[in-house]
């Protein structure tokens, strides 16, 4: 799924080009058909059964075959939905990041977070993370960064202790110390 | 078990102090969770799920049902008092109660809203408690053949129900059917598309798409707005008065009004897909057209108020009807719940009310209790409810990531659940920015499996296809499952006419 996800990513501009939009959906289309087709080839490799007329593949098979059926049909209707476009209009996908730029550098640090908490550990991970995205949204100084800084604190710490303790769920302590 | 010692049964654990302690914090956050604009029901639902874990099954599935009742009227507060519906399920009830409370009146907006939320989650139960075991009655006699094309038809009502193109509604059903065949093979237990990866080995675990898709990249979506982050004051300023028993009496002077929102409630919510958000919009309709005076809706009047609220309450105890009954659940909250009973190791579908009729009578009791648990916290918090909505973005969305973290972690402490939570996340932001609805695939997620099952098991019985055509409850649910997309496919081609005329 990530070849899809990433072909996605580049061109798109939501509210005031349809293009754009037309355009990213016809590429993401495209991709996923190409995916669901090699997949729909890959299961026919998995094992049928002695007991039962359709064996591990044929379910998976059935979906994938519809899902490219379907994928073609948006494809289709977004090619459709581009043609009528305005050609001269710009897609806009730079301007589409860059309105955009506080949820994905959310969702980047998100992404920092998961990748650091095996190393630090769930708590100092939590804190660090509660700290740095609500200086991103907007915690910049005094008394807003001060709350920041109480709030990373309660449940950074806070959080780890309920669960490991109340719940007894045990959360990633960290390699590094 | 016979059904009164079920029944005792249920009281005694439900009646536990742990249970009731449990609850009582179900219904608080549930509330709260909702009245904060960008924190739905469903995150809070899906959030409360691994915490649940380490409780006995009743216990875990009563919280959840409560902070599910709590989320409904807390929804209320913000679309009263700032305009804004907390959640999706309140999107009506801004339309006369956010009026009346710029009258001056911001206390019987709330009052009325939190009675008839009440009524409405009474009426609800009362109807899950009749009709849900005669229909697991026939439920269990069902074969194979029309579980498939019930599922078939479930999937294709959400798809039709949700969202702007049904090619795009169907086709996430299908990926998350996809999405469910990766791991292990239900039957053969064959390792399927997992490339040798270890991430994949197990599948990708339906709590994680859950998560992933209902808070992860919904917060994202969130926090795209620089200025909408800090948010704007109230416009309703400080002084709530309210006086709950003549508002009671209020709210009981529209029975008509009351109970036929709550039914519609009661219905919507029964049918795959569609929920409280779709109920509230239909239950105000209808009160309107219904009304002798329907140019007054919209100008701050208390039956409008009355129809939201108790049509979007109705919906709770109306998805559970399905979900008990059948085993199919009739929304992404449903489908929370069923999970939570699934990791409890109890198998959800028709046998539950035979097998475990104590759960069962268990969880309807529990809907009761939950409505009046909101009903006693919210009449007497109501005069804090002003500062819940006023906590900027900026502090909820890094906290609830951090609690979809340890949702994640929750469920088999591993890390590796985390990156796929991170890549669901993205890939359901991304969709969602392309128009693609994100419920049918959460569906397609839970149901896949079943599906599966019971085509490979349908098969085996009989290897002869046409069974599902010429079986009667088969074949009438697949001719359902035809129309529901032929009138979606009619009524897009109407409205597209209609722009272009």
């Amino acid at each position: 799924m990530n070849d899809a996800t990433q072909t996605v990513s580049r061109p798109e501009r939501e509210t005031s080009s349809e293009r754009g939009k037309a355009l990213a959906n016809v590429i993401f289309n495209a991709g996923l058909a190409a995916l669901f087709v090699g997949l729909f080839i890959q299961a026919g490799d998995l094992p049928s059964s002695m007991w039962e007329p359709l064996g591990a593949g044929s379910f998976p098979r059935l979906i994938l075959g519809a899902l490219v059926i379907f994928n073609l049909a948006i494809m289709v209707q977004s090619m459709a939905a581009l043609r009528g476009t305005d050609r001269a209009a710009s897609v806009g996908a730079r301007r589409w990041f860059l309105q955009r730029r506080l949820a994905f550098a959310t969702l980047a640090s998100f992404a920092i977070y998961a990748l650091s908490m095996p190393w630090i550990g769930f708590a100092m991970a939590s804190l660090l993370f509660l700290l740095a995205v609500q200086f991103i949204l907007g915690a910049r100084r005094g008394r807003r960064l001060l709350i920041a800084a109480i709030i990373a604190a309660i449940f950074g710490l806070g959080l780890y202790a309920l669960f490991s303790h109340v719940f007894l769920i045990s959360l990633p302590s960290g390699r590094l110390w | 078990m016979p059904m009164t010692d079920a029944l005792l049964s249920s009281v005694e654990q439900l009646f536990s102090l742990a249970t009731l302690v449990s609850m009582m914090i179900g219904v608080v956050a549930g509330v709260v969770a909702a009245a904060i604009p960008g924190f739905t029901i469903t995150m809070a639902i899906v959030l409360t799920l691994p915490v649940t874990f380490t409780m006995p099954p009743l216990q875990g599935v009563a919280t959840m049902l409560a902070v599910y009742v709590g989320g409904g009227s807390g929804g209320l507060i913000s679309a009263a008092l700032l305009g804004i519906p907390g959640t999706p399920s309140a999107v009506a009830t801004t339309f006369d109660a956010y009026p009346m409370a710029r009258k001056g009146e911001p206390g019987r907006a709330l009052a009325l809203g939190i009675w008839a939320s009440f009524f409405g989650a009474l009426v609800s139960a009362v109807v899950l408690i009749v009709a849900a075991p005669p229909l697991a009655m026939i439920a269990v006699k069902l074969g194979p053949w029309e579980y498939f094309s019930l599922i078939l038809f479930a999937v294709t009502v959400v798809a039709s129900l949700v969202g702007k193109s049904i090619l795009k509604g169907l086709m996430m059903s299908l990926l998350g059917l996809f999405i469910a065949t990766v791991g292990q093979d239900p039957m053969m237990g064959v390792p399927r598309f997992t490339f040798g990866v270890d991430v994949l080995a197990a599948g990708i675990p339906f709590l994680v798409v859950l998560i992933g898709i209902f808070a992860v990249s919904q917060l994202a979506s969130e926090v795209e707005n620089p200025t909408e982050l800090q948010q704007g004051k109230p416009l309703v300023s400080g002084e709530i008065q309210f006086r709950p028993f003549a508002v009671m009496r209020e709210v009981l002077s529209h029975p008509g009004n009351l109970l036929r929102s709550s039914m519609i409630g009661v219905v919507i919510g029964a049918v795959p897909g569609a929920g409280g958000s779709i109920a509230n919009l239909i239950a105000y309709d209808q009160a309107k057209r219904a009304s002798k005076t329907p140019e007054r809706f919209g100008t701050g009047i208390a039956d409008g108020v009355v129809a939201s609220e108790s049509g979007n309450s109705a919906t709770a105890g109306g998805g559970l009807i399905p979900m008990i009954a059948l085993g199919i659940p009739g929304s992404a909250v449903d489908a929370v719940l069923m999970a939570a009973l699934m990791v409890q190791g109890i198998s959800v579908g028709p046998r539950l009310i035979m097998d475990n009729a104590d759960l069962a009578y268990g969880m309807f009791l529990a809907m009761f209790l939950a409505a009046v648990m909101v009903l006693a916290f919210c009449l007497v918090s109501m005069r804090w409810f002003l500062r819940i909505t006023e906590i900027p973005k900026s502090i909820i969305v890094p906290v609830v990531l951090v609690c979809c973290a340890v949702g994640a972690l929750a469920l088999n402490n591993r890390v590796t659940d985390l990156y796929l939570l991170i890549g669901v996340g993205l890939v359901g932001y991304l969709l969602a920015k392309l128009d693609y609805p994100l419920a049918p695939l959460v569906l397609g997620v839970i149901l896949g499996p079943i599906a599966e099952t019971n085509l490979r098991r349908a098969l085996m019985a009989d290897e002869d296809w046409t069974l599902f055509l010429t079986r009667p409850i088969s074949a009438g649910l697949l001719i359902l499952a035809v129309l529901s997309v032929a009138f979606t496919v009619r009524r897009i081609l109407r409205q597209r006419a209609a722009v272009q005329a």
